[in-house]
């Protein structure tokens, strides 16, 4: 590489970041960014989920030798309700806006994960694990803009890439497989996801005072109020009563 | 703008949706659905228009009692229709179609709902309206349009390219059979196309309503066209609100003229396809490969 | 939240039409023959369609309705066999009309010398007599469908207003036979294949709520065996391309006008028709088509002690009914559809040979024999000749119906019909044999005149459903009604000739069927 060239790459990586910098200014952090982090518990004994019963297709009876159980409420042992959705429902003006791509896998005949929180616009991945030929049918409400498909996904399917264009809790189903039942969850700005113990933290959060929403597909929504300090951390519990 | 659009939708998203398989999601009201009157159609060199008096005179005479007026499939008869023997009738407020020549998850276009009209669907109430003038099927597109907004905020798809019909041969009616086990299309269609799956029946569409797999032995005519062009629309689109998927990402399109030619040998209809399986002795695909 | 939307659908016309709607329903109602009218509710029912998918207004059959109909009451749809029906479905309709009517006509009258006299003093003077009141029509028990694919039937039971019953319709059909929409055939006693339907006409009156085209018979003439309005016996071949545009029938009849127990004699009649329809655009789909409807008749029985065999026709002669059909739509809410007949008959039958037994269930008179009673036809036995001048009546007559469809729910219909003799059975040499038969009329010395049975019909009406559903049907019907007809009036007392008749007819009717 001679001299001019490192001067051309140089300057041009310099006008990059700086452009990008300038489009990304109103997205990306800016130093301060803050958290907010909390655990979602269910108060109360969790409702019975029922073994699923697979025997429609022998490949998901071999694939689960301890038969799988729905996952409409999971509660791990301290009462951490599980696969609950995070998300700031009101205060955000510029929210940043996620990119990564999430993996949406179908895997010894359930979806994994069971809710795949995800923002506006944010891209997708479906794919499966399984020898066993799955429909993929996410069912949208097609007057909010997202607008429901149906495609299959038979072993070995190259993964489906997607995105949603408006915010909805939106049921996916595999109608093959009626006991496959996940939800994409469409937010707007930064998100979590409870895990197995009901913890949760919802990054990128920048300095401000937050209406913070938890989902929960049978127990609906729950608010509360927070405020992020520049490089702070927000903390917000919630408890669902079991019905 | 868009984000303040998306703030206020959020919130009006926000609302728990426990079951979504209750009801219709329509909730237009008179109001709306006028102020797309002026929605047109076009098939050949026809325009239909949803404003002209033939539609709206045609919809309420024909089509009123099981679509509602407005549009929602709440007709005053809707409620004697009991799926799956007799499906309820389409919600024109969704914009979701069955029977597309375009990809799932996308509007159709003017002539597949003019062929709609014109062709019916066997094995539910919607009759075959092929007596009505070309221009009064036209405006009634038209008419059916105006009752979706997706059809002014969205463009129908573009429609899938089909290849020329190739010759059929032992090889593609053998290669056919392979996909068939391959996408298996058997989980809910039978092995003999019986429709008789393991997963048959469980289905249901997008409302939560039970609804059948095609039975290819029957004789019926599938509800989007008996031609070997439709049949290969069929699976490449997917029927959209319903449990059959588009195999477009699994299948390459010289393959599903294969495919096609391997499902006319499951029908009841006599063809060339049915007489060389006969020759070959096919036997139905093993559920268990 | 459905009621209100149902009465906004049904109610743009009630809307507008508020005042005629009021005036329609104080004026009440109309009513109608029994034997009309095969709308079936149980059919809208079956497919959950509203009445006014098939029905032009109920009963009249509009295109879909024509198909339906022609494809044996099936709607092609994999769902029209029995089997795959709720067990609670039961095709029947009944359908009775109750009526309040008004009917003026001319009498020859018996004048009294002295108001309260028992007896008539012998004189009589023509005089319009004006009846009205509230009557009745008779009951029809429809019911119909398909007894498993493409296997159909229709019977119809029908009683009289005192509870008579007669079958009006009974028939089987074996429909796309082969697969093919050009092959269907069905046996029994049917309607003819009239594109412009008198059994599924609105009108009510006795003068209109007939086509006097369907219907004409020259003065005097004695074969009643063409009159294409009513359902005859025999079998059909009807045919249809698979969107119903070109449609053909042929039918063979026994020439016995649809009555049963083999009365006449082994006389047949074929009934033709041919129609095309054509996509015109925003009119919509007009239709042309054409009829012909040849046949025999006996014209002399077999007499056991002077008095007919019946069933023992014989002497067949000719008779035709041919013409042209169309069906002109002009948007979706104006319509004219007209039917035009040359009609010619053998002349024995003009000298009034043929319906030696009247037992045509139409309240006609039951003869005991040829000329033994009074208005009975004579009888052709070996050795008659014709008398001079008798020759073959010719006539050729028109109707036109024209329809302004408000909605399916608000028809006007105006109807025209003309009948007009071209060569009376009385030719000139009955001038001077006087051996023709018939002496009313008018007559110059046996010759008719010639326009003696030329009819002028006019027939107006309004008809509103005030909800249409497809669980019932009930029409509101206004209906008024001219009929003019040349020399076939009650006798002047003065000379002796017939005037003509002159009566007019006015109906409110009440039309439900469930």
């Amino acid at each position: 590489m001679n001299r001019q060239q490192v001067f051309v790459s140089v300057l041009a990586i310099t006008v990059l970041v700086c452009c990008g910098s300038l489009l990304l200014n109103k997205t990306v952090s800016a130093a301060g960014e803050g958290k907010i982090t909390g655990t979602v518990k269910l108060d109360g004994e969790a409702p019975h989920m029922k073994p699923i019963d697979m025997s429609k297709d022998p490949y998901c009876v071999k694939a689960n030798p301890t038969p799988q159980k729905f996952q409409n409420v999971v509660a791990g042992s301290g009462g951490g309700l599980e696969n609950v959705v995070l998300y700031i429902s009101d205060g955000l003006s510029n929210p940043t806006e996620s990119t990564a791509v999430q993996v949406f896998d179908q895997k010894n005949c359930m979806y994994s994960p069971h809710v795949l929180a995800m923002d506006i616009g944010q891209t997708f991945k479906v794919q499966t694990s399984d020898q066993t030929a799955h429909n993929i049918h996410p069912n949208p409400n097609p007057m909010t803009g997202n607008i429901p498909w149906n495609q299959s996904q038979p072993p070995g399917a190259p993964p489906v890439e997607k995105s949603w264009k408006a915010t909805e809790f939106i049921e996916v189903k595999c109608n093959i497989h009626p006991w496959m039942h996940g939800w994409f969850a469409v937010v707007k700005g930064p998100y979590a996801v409870t895990d197995e113990n009901g913890n949760f933290t919802i990054q990128n959060v920048p300095p401000g005072s937050y209406t913070v929403s938890a989902w929960q597909e049978v127990y609906g929504t729950q608010t509360a109020k927070v405020t992020v300090a520049a490089g702070g951390s927000a903390k917000a519990d919630f408890t669902f009563k079991a019905k | 703008m868009r984000r303040n659009w998306m703030k206020w939708s959020l919130w009006v998203v926000a609302v728990v949706v426990l079951s979504l398989p209750v009801a219709s999601w329509a909730q237009l009201t008179t109001q709306d659905i006028a102020a797309r009157d002026n929605m047109e159609a076009h098939v050949g060199n026809l325009t239909g228009h949803a404003n002209s008096g033939q539609a709206k005179y045609d919809y309420r005479r024909y089509c009123v009692g099981c679509h509602g007026d407005l549009g929602d499939g709440n007709g005053e008869v809707a409620q004697w229709l009991d799926p799956p023997m007799w499906p309820k009738p389409r919600d024109f407020q969704l914009g979701i179609f069955k029977c597309r020549s375009t990809p799932t998850g996308t509007l159709p276009t003017d002539q597949d709902l003019y062929d709609a009209i014109s062709r019916g669907f066997d094995r539910s109430a919607m009759p075959i309206w092929n007596v009505f003038t070309k221009q009064q099927r036209v405006d009634l597109v038209a008419f059916v349009k105006h009752f979706s907004p997706r059809f002014v905020s969205e463009k129908p798809g573009t429609p899938i390219q089909i290849p020329p019909e190739p010759e059929v041969t032992a090889d593609r009616v053998k290669n056919g059979r392979e996909i068939f086990a391959r996408v298996q299309c058997w989980k809910c269609h039978g092995v003999t196309g019986q429709a008789n799956g393991p997963s048959a029946s469980t289905l249901q569409d997008d409302l939560g309503r039970p609804i059948a797999a095609f039975n290819f032995t029957e004789g019926a005519r599938p509800k989007c066209g008996s031609t070997d062009q439709d049949i290969y629309r069929i699976f490449m689109t997917g029927l959209d609100g319903t449990p059959m998927p588009s195999f477009a990402d699994n299948i390459k399109p010289d393959e599903a003229w294969d495919l096609v030619f391997y499902l006319r040998t499951l029908m009841a209809q006599p063809s060339k396809e049915k007489d060389i399986a006969r020759q070959l002795g096919l036997k139905p695909v093993s559920p268990n490969p | 939240m459905r009621m209100p939307k149902q009465s906004r659908l049904c109610g743009i016309s009630l809307c507008f039409h508020s005042a005629l709607t009021t005036a329609l329903v104080l004026i009440f109602l109309v009513l109608s023959g029994s034997q009309r009218a095969n709308a079936l509710p149980a059919f809208a029912r079956k497919y959950g369609l509203r009445c006014s998918a098939c029905h032009e207004t109920w009963p009249i059959l509009n295109n879909f309705g024509l198909k339906f109909r022609d494809n044996g009451y099936q709607i092609m749809n994999d769902h029209d066999a029995p089997i795959w029906q709720n067990p609670g479905y039961w095709p029947v309709t009944f359908r009775i009309t109750p009526i309040w009517h008004r009917v003026s006509a001319v009498s020859d009258v018996d004048t009294y010398q002295n108001v309260g006299a028992t007896l008539p003093f012998g004189t009589t003077a023509l005089q319009r007599i004006t009846t009205t009141g509230f009557d009745l029509s008779g009951l029809d028990f429809h019911t119909g469908g398909t007894l498993e694919k493409n296997i159909s039937f229709y019977v119809l039971p029908s009683s009289d207003p005192t509870a008579a019953f007669h079958f009006e319709t009974v028939m089987g059909r074996f429909d796309n036979l082969f697969g093919s929409p050009w092959l269907n055939i069905k046996m029994g006693r049917f309607e003819l294949n009239n594109l412009l339907s008198e059994k599924r006409m609105v009108g009510l009156t006795g003068n209109g709520g007939i086509y006097q085209t369907y219907h004409f018979i020259p003065q005097a003439d004695g074969n009643i065996f063409g009159q294409m309005g009513d359902n005859q016996l025999g079998m059909e071949y009807v045919g249809h391309s698979y969107d119903d545009r070109t449609r053909i029938s042929a039918a063979l009849l026994s020439s016995a006008d649809g009555n049963v127990n083999l009365t006449f004699g082994n006389a047949y009649s074929g009934f033709f028709t041919f129609d095309q329809g054509v996509d015109m655009g925003k009119l919509g789909v007009d239709r042309l088509g054409f009829y012909a409807f040849v046949g025999q008749a006996s014209t002399y029985f077999r007499t056991s002690g002077g008095a007919p065999i019946a069933g023992s026709g014989l002497g067949n002669k000719g008779f035709s009914r041919v013409g042209f059909t169309g069906q002109f739509y002009f948007g979706p809410h104006f319509d004219v559809n007209v039917v035009t007949q040359h009609g010619n008959d053998n002349a024995w039958f003009g000298q009034g040979y043929g319906n030696a037994i009247a037992t045509d269930g139409n309240g006609g008179v039951t003869c005991t024999g040829p000329q033994l009673t009074p208005g009975c036809p004579p009888n052709n036995t070996p050795g008659t000749v014709l008398p001079a001048g008798a020759q073959a009546p010719i006539w050729n007559g028109v109707t036109v119906e024209s329809r302004y469809v408000y909605s399916p729910q608000l028809i006007f219909i105006a109807v025209y019909e003309a009948e007009r003799m071209s060569q009376q059975a009385n030719g000139a040499g009955c001038a001077t044999s006087l051996a023709c038969f018939g002496t009313n009329g008018t007559y110059t010395n046996g010759q008719s005149t010639s326009n003696l049975g030329n009819i002028n019909n006019y027939d107006f009406i309004i008809r509103y459903n005030p909800f249409m559903t497809n669980r019932a049907g009930m029409a509101l019907q206004s209906e008024f009604n001219i009929f003019h007809q040349i020399g076939t009036g009650a006798t002047s007392p003065i000379t002796g000739v017939n005037t003509n008749l002159n009566s007019s007819e006015l109906l409110l009717g009440l039309d439900f069927d469930f």
